[in-house]
């Protein structure tokens, strides 16, 4: 074969359209950061402008992902192409949903009032939750930048550690005491530790992706309807 | 084998003469000459598998396929695909001995059909393009001749009766999804078809004398895009009663239709696998870069 290369506009917009797919999971990385923060100052307005921000992803993911439906109609892409750009819709999809979820949370804020009856040690482990899923975020884009399955495959051991902290959480909301006050606040923020906890399946999730890639087969790296065990 | 210039058969040569008036008996989809139990024609699909062993062709000094080896199982349809001049249409044409009629070409290695080596010196070469029709890339019906001479030109080379020829004609316009629009004019010049009705007629015509395999060497490249997909639509109905194996540089068309495709580079066979396989995650690298167009 001819060491001739071709269809370098094609791959141009590939590379193009990957990149801006991965800056997605920068723009909710930022988005984690400002809902963590607002939770831990109990700050309505930077909640809002979260709220408001993620008008941001959702636009990346709806223009991307035009995008890449452009790119399946007109290039007929295969092969590692083709999973590539497969994989790219699951990873919008992720940044979407995860962008959603720090909606959720920052919905939550003025809910629990403007000084609410915070508990200390449970602040600390959900900003510690938010905190490690955002090092998972970070994981996921450079374990599918770089195309790296064992870097994928280690989110699974990250994310352990998230759930275990989320699991935490509920221990500390069940000991909450009986103030009813006290006892909505920690339902609140059970719910804010679920959706953190989500945010890190979804990084796992890209990394599943990333294996897709890569091997060009698709599987779990764990199954949560039979876990192993 | 090792055969050069052997006798060339009306039928199949192209572009095609008219069939010639003094016509062999009308026989077995394959014989050995001279043998008093010729095989039936097929009569299901248990037969029309193609094995080729260690096949080699040239043309003089250039060697044109590499010592290919592969299997073409009935029931199925095979793409061949790659660059041009990487021998897939040799390789093709070796199947029915057409390359052999190229001045200075020949091959070597074995060719089996349904286990019977075609190129076997007792092996009657008619008889082989007759079990192992052709389409070529133009559409060639022979242009003095009607719709239904067309279809059954190469049957009255056997002496078919008029019913028969009648009957096989119809039956194979039909089976080459063409008779709801030539019904009312077999008589017309095939010549004044549209280009994929045409090239629908020269499949019906190989398809009139009951091949095993029908070998279509890049049948879609002169059709417009309608016409294309019915030939899409159609190879996938005749692989119920004939191996197919086409050439193609139409990937999408490769994709659309072969149960198997096969990558050829340089005269070799690269990698070969199912369909869906290859076009999603081959094996060999170098197929990835063709499929994907990333070099040509």
């Amino acid at each position: 074969m001819s060491p001739i290369e071709t269809r370098s506009q094609y791959q141009e917009e590939l590379d193009r359209l990957e990149a801006s797919a991965l800056d997605g999971l920068d723009m909710v990385s930022t988005a984690l950061e400002r809902t963590l923060e607002a939770v831990e100052q109990q700050d309505v307005e930077l909640a809002q402008l979260v709220v408001a921000d993620d008008d941001r992803i959702d636009g990346r993911y709806l223009e991307v992902h035009q995008s890449l439906i452009t790119l399946l109609a007109t290039q007929s892409p295969v092969a590692t192409d083709l999973r590539l750009i497969s994989a790219l819709l699951h990873v919008l999809k992720s940044v979407e949903r995860m962008g959603d979820q720090c909606v959720n949370i920052c919905k939550m804020i003025p809910l629990s009032g403007n000084e609410p009856p915070s508990d200390r040690e449970m602040v600390k482990l959900i900003l510690s939750m938010g905190g490690q899923t955002r090092a998972l975020i970070s994981q996921a884009k450079r374990a599918f930048a770089g195309r790296d399955v064992e870097l994928a495959r280690d989110l699974v051991h990250q994310d352990d550690m998230v759930d275990e902290l989320n699991r935490d959480c509920f221990r500390l909301a069940l000991e909450i005491g009986d103030d009813a006050d006290r006892r909505e606040w920690a339902m609140t923020m059970l719910l804010a530790a679920r959706a953190i906890e989500r945010i890190a399946d979804n990084a796992v999730d890209i990394g599943e992706q990333v294996a897709f890639v890569v091997t060009g087969l698709f599987r779990e790296f764990e199954d949560a309807s039979h876990p192993a065990g | 084998m090792d055969s050069r210039h052997p006798t060339q058969s009306p039928a199949m040569t192209e572009p095609n003469p008219e069939p010639q008036a003094s016509a062999p008996q009308r026989g077995p989809a394959i014989s050995i000459a001279g043998s008093s139990a010729p095989r039936p024609i097929k009569k299901s699909r248990d037969v029309g598998n193609v094995a080729l062993k260690g096949l080699n062709a040239y043309y003089g000094a250039n060697h044109a396929v590499r010592g290919v080896s592969l299997d073409f199982d009935a029931d199925r349809v095979t793409a061949i695909i790659g660059p041009s001049g990487c021998g897939k249409s040799t390789m093709v044409r070796c199947i029915n001995r057409m390359h052999e009629e190229i001045s200075g070409a020949r091959a070597s290695g074995q060719v089996l059909l349904d286990g019977l080596d075609l190129y076997d010196k007792a092996i009657d070469v008619v008889a082989v393009r007759r079990a192992v029709g052709m389409v070529f890339q133009k559409p060639n019906p022979f242009p003095t001749m009607s719709v239904i001479d067309n279809v059954t030109a190469g049957l009255r080379l056997t002496g078919a009766s008029r019913g028969e020829l009648e009957d096989r004609g119809r039956e194979a316009l039909v089976g080459a999804g063409l008779w709801d629009e030539v019904k009312d004019r077999l008589k017309a010049p095939g010549a004044g078809l549209s280009g994929g009705q045409q090239q629908r007629l020269c499949i019906a015509r190989a398809l009139a004398v009951e091949p095993e395999v029908l070998l279509m060497d890049e049948p879609c490249s002169a059709l417009d895009p309608v016409a294309t997909l019915k030939i899409e639509e159609l190879i996938g109905e005749l692989k119920q009663r004939v191996t197919v194996v086409i050439v193609t540089h139409n990937m999408q068309q490769a994709a659309r239709v072969a149960d198997t495709t096969v990558f050829m580079l340089s005269g070799e066979l690269v990698e070969v696998g199912p369909t869906d396989k290859i076009f999603t995650n081959p094996d060999d690298d170098r197929t990835e870069q063709y499929v994907t167009g990333k070099f040509g």
